[in-house]
């Protein structure tokens, strides 16, 4: 019978030691992150680019796609798992739900690691500013993922454009006219403007054009007022609902999914869209690599003058967009646990760093990218290679302290020219000056309150309502809640003046 | 008193105290077999419907998922106030009933009148391949029948082409507030008449063909026969499902609504469940979703026993 103890008790200690030979395995860290149609084929398995970051980092990534256009819902429903991925990618920095979990302790506090420039010396270098965004009560639960800024513009057709007789730069508002209604005449089978159901963007770039704040103003007594309250706003719309009248715009743009908002424009069914900037170049190169387009086609339009010669562009987004979290070991739930912290917040430091950079943006070198003769990366050629091994892993990129992959990536003309129009542009970004502050109606009725206001543009432009059901549908907005809303903002404005 | 004489009754029937536990033990032990057949749905009951039951405290708390249903602050009745101080809530409400409403007028006959018609069928063969094909559509699932409506109804369908040509002006069959009602009922109807019949078809086949050989013999037509022996042999059944029917009057289901509804139609598509969507799983707010969940079971109760009680008041079995 000792004998038979002794032995099971050996059995034990050798499975012990077995286990603890583990320890020496890569450290697996689970992510979340947002996916876009292109990552269907991710192979998480036999992927590289995988095995290459858990050289580098010692870490192995195993990640969870969450579908881009579910990814709010899928992130709420993480919020009550009891196994959450240990590293979570926010979407809306500000969401009611970030913000009520974060409060009640669902993830780290990283206030003090991003301080602590020895240990973790790139996400010590992140803009001081957006850190203070996106805190909560004055501590900072996330890393933000820096995007180009401005970023929100129009792009054209400008091969069309020229054959219709318009060939100059666009610099006012009525130079935009004048494009919009030569690229309308082209053809009657096809529109000027591409629109799809998320007209937010749209209205967005035009009412701001006008000199309507983004999203919420402030008036001359300082006080805060809602977008749509601004004669501009209603400016930018008429001109959106008359050239729907022309015929500019598809008579089904309210019925037209978000998710294929490219296809017009890819099928030379519209000329024009207001939307993000970077998308001029990749339009540009869908094209040379799908329909062996050689001529420069697509062309960005620049900083856009109003009547009385003042400028006012939309910014897009506040420069970042979103925040990387950890979520935190409970009680209740999984998460990564106090004494793995200092790990996990290491890795997402390397992830800023050169190293990482490269490897979530680019992947690998003659794997998934090429560099060329001026030492510039590109994946020309390597889209499927792209597809299955990195996809969108640059969903994790943050690049707090800028871009520092080595090789950078290959800046044709149309690249360049979009960083020297970002650096123009900036100067007359009109950003939300509501961004930082919180409003209770808006933690519970924000999404039907903006929906509701989207609604009514759309159904202006596309003339199912005249001016005053537009006004009776902004009058519905005020009663419930919007009214509410714009005296909170305006509460929290006025405290943060103090 | 007659409170008393109850309990007297009861108590006759079943015995009291040890004695009422003992024969019931024995009465288990007796049909074993036929409690062990319950035991799974006795479970599935017991595990998917009267646990989560507990999770309704959270219609009462400010719920947080980290801090958990014990960690979250009590609000009372925070949730029910804001909802009926939010000024459109008439507005989902009326969308409710009306949809509803409509349902019941135009959907809730349909499968009767199908399954009568089936029974008239007198090729028993052709009946079961019909009743197949008729069940087919149940089994789709309603984003591929949105789908299909989109690729018939849209700006480039057939029916859309066809009712322009013909009536020399379009209709707007997707997006607009008019036709939006009218196309949930029509698709629901498509989807689930066929499987409607089932149960009615299933009480249809307890009726004694005795009666009607008498009514033949003594000179009642088919529509004679249909009127006075046919639906009066499946009266309970439809009665017990329009009870059932109006148990779910505030239920009009989310998903069908969101895919069928645009910026077009938004004012007659948001139904309380959408709202419960919205505000649950899009907006986090799990409280404020169960609170009005909670809402909407407690008046589904109470139109459950009232129309029982109805139905008993007119003389039918009812419910129960």
């Amino acid at each position: 019978m000792k004998k038979l103890l002794a032995l099971v008790l050996a059995l034990v200690l050798s499975l012990g030691a077995v286990s603890f030979a583990a320890a020496d395995e890569p450290f697996e860290i689970t992510v979340m992150l947002p996916q876009f149609p292109t990552t269907n084929d991710f192979d998480p398995n036999n992927n590289p680019v995988l095995d290459k970051i858990e050289e580098l980092s010692g870490v192995r990534l195993k990640i969870t796609w969450a579908p881009n256009s579910e990814y709010e819902t899928l992130f709420n429903s993480m919020l009550a798992d009891k196994n959450p991925p240990m590293v979570v990618v926010a979407q809306d920095a500000r969401a009611a739900t970030v913000l009520t979990s974060a409060r009640k302790g669902a993830f780290w506090d990283l206030t003090d690691f991003i301080a602590d420039a020895e240990n973790y010396p790139y996400l010590a270098q992140g803009n001081a500013g957006i850190y203070n965004n996106i805190s909560i009560d004055g501590r900072v639960y996330g890393i933000f993922r820096t995007r180009d800024f401005p970023r929100g513009g129009a792009y054209y057709r400008v091969d069309i454009a020229k054959e219709m007789g318009f060939d100059k730069e666009v610099t006012t508002i009525d130079d935009l006219t004048e494009l919009a209604e030569k690229l309308n005449a082209y053809s009657p089978d096809t529109y000027a403007l591409n629109m799809c159901e998320y007209v937010e963007g749209t209205v967005m770039y035009i009412t701001i054009l006008f000199g309507a704040p983004n999203t919420w103003g402030i008036d001359a007594d300082g006080n805060v007022f809602p977008a749509h309250q601004s004669p501009a706003y209603l400016e930018g719309l008429n001109w959106l609902r008359n050239l729907y009248q022309n015929k500019g715009i598809d008579p089904n743009f309210i019925t037209a999914p978000s998710g294929s908002w490219n296809d017009a424009e890819r099928n030379d069914k519209a000329f024009m869209r207001f939307d993000c900037l970077d998308n001029t170049h990749r339009q540009q190169e869908w094209f040379e690599q799908n329909k062996g387009t050689t001529d420069i086609i697509w062309k960005a339009i620049g900083p856009v003058a109003k009547a009385d010669g003042t400028i006012t562009q939309w910014a897009q987004n506040p420069g970042f967009s979103g925040e990387v979290l950890i979520n935190k070991k409970t009680s209740s739930r999984n998460g990564v646990s106090e004494e793995d912290l200092p790990k996990v917040v290491k890795f997402l430091d390397w992830c800023n760093g050169p190293e990482g950079q490269l490897l979530l943006n680019g992947g690998l070198e003659n794997l998934t990218y090429k560099v060329d003769a001026d030492g510039f990366r590109s994946n020309e050629g390597l889209e499927e290679a792209n597809d299955k091994y990195v996809a969108n892993l640059n969903q994790l990129n943050m690049g707090v302290a800028g871009d520092l992959a080595k090789p950078g990536v290959k800046r044709t003309a149309l690249r360049l020219r979009y960083y020297d129009l970002l650096a123009e542009l900036t100067p007359y970004a009109v950003s939300n000056p509501c961004y930082p502050f919180d409003s209770q109606t808006y933690v519970n009725y924000g999404k039907q309150l903006q929906t509701l206001l989207n609604d009514a543009a759309a159904n202006y432009i596309a003339g199912n309502i005249d001016e005053a059901g537009l006004r009776a549908m902004w009058d519905q907005w005020s009663e419930e809640g919007g009214a509410r809303m714009t005296q909170e903002y305006n509460d929290a404005y006025h405290a943060a003046q103090q | 008193m007659g409170m008393s004489a109850k309990a007297a009754e009861r108590r006759a029937l079943h015995g009291t105290g040890r004695r009422y536990w003992k024969k019931l033990g024995s009465e288990i032990k007796r049909d074993k077999w036929l409690y062990l057949l319950l035991l799974p749905g006795l479970i599935y009951f017991l595990v998917f419907k009267y646990l989560p039951m507990f999770g309704i405290v959270i219609a009462f708390e400010d719920y947080v998922p980290v801090a958990g249903v014990l960690g979250s602050d009590w609000v009372g009745f925070k949730w029910f106030e804001s909802f009926f101080s939010f000024p459109s809530w008439t507005r989902y409400l009326t969308n409710t009933l009306i949809l509803s409403l409509m349902n019941i007028v135009f959907y809730f006959p349909a499968p009767i009148i199908l399954a009568l018609l089936l029974n008239e069928m007198r090729s028993l063969r052709y009946k079961k391949v019909l009743q197949t094909m008729l069940y087919v559509p149940h089994f789709i699932s309603i984003v591929i029948v949105v789908s299909v409506t989109f690729v018939m109804f849209g700006s480039s369908g057939l029916i859309y082409k066809l009712t322009e040509n013909l009536l020399g002006y379009s209709i707007n069959y997707m997006g607009s507030p008019v036709t939006f009602r009218w196309m949930i009922i029509g698709q629901t109807i498509w989807k689930e008449t066929g499987w409607g019949t089932i149960i009615f078809l299933a009480a249809l086949t307890n009726v004694d063909t005795q009666l009607y050989e008498a009514a033949m013999v003594d000179g009642a037509n088919r529509l004679h026969r249909l009127w006075h022996i046919t639906l009066p042999a499946i009266r309970s059944t439809i009665v017990l499902m329009l009870i059932l029917r109006m148990g779910s009057v505030l239920d009009t289901g989310y998903d069908h609504l969101i895919l069928m509804s645009n910026p077009l139609n938004r004012q007659v598509s948001q139904t309380l469940d959408v709202f419960v969507y919205q505000q649950g799983i899009q907006g986090g707010q799990f409280s404020y979703a169960s609170a009005i969940g909670l809402m909407k079971s407690i008046v589904s109760v109470t139109m459950v026993l009232s129309t029982n009680k109805i139905a008993h008041l007119m003389g039918e079995q009812g419910l129960y």
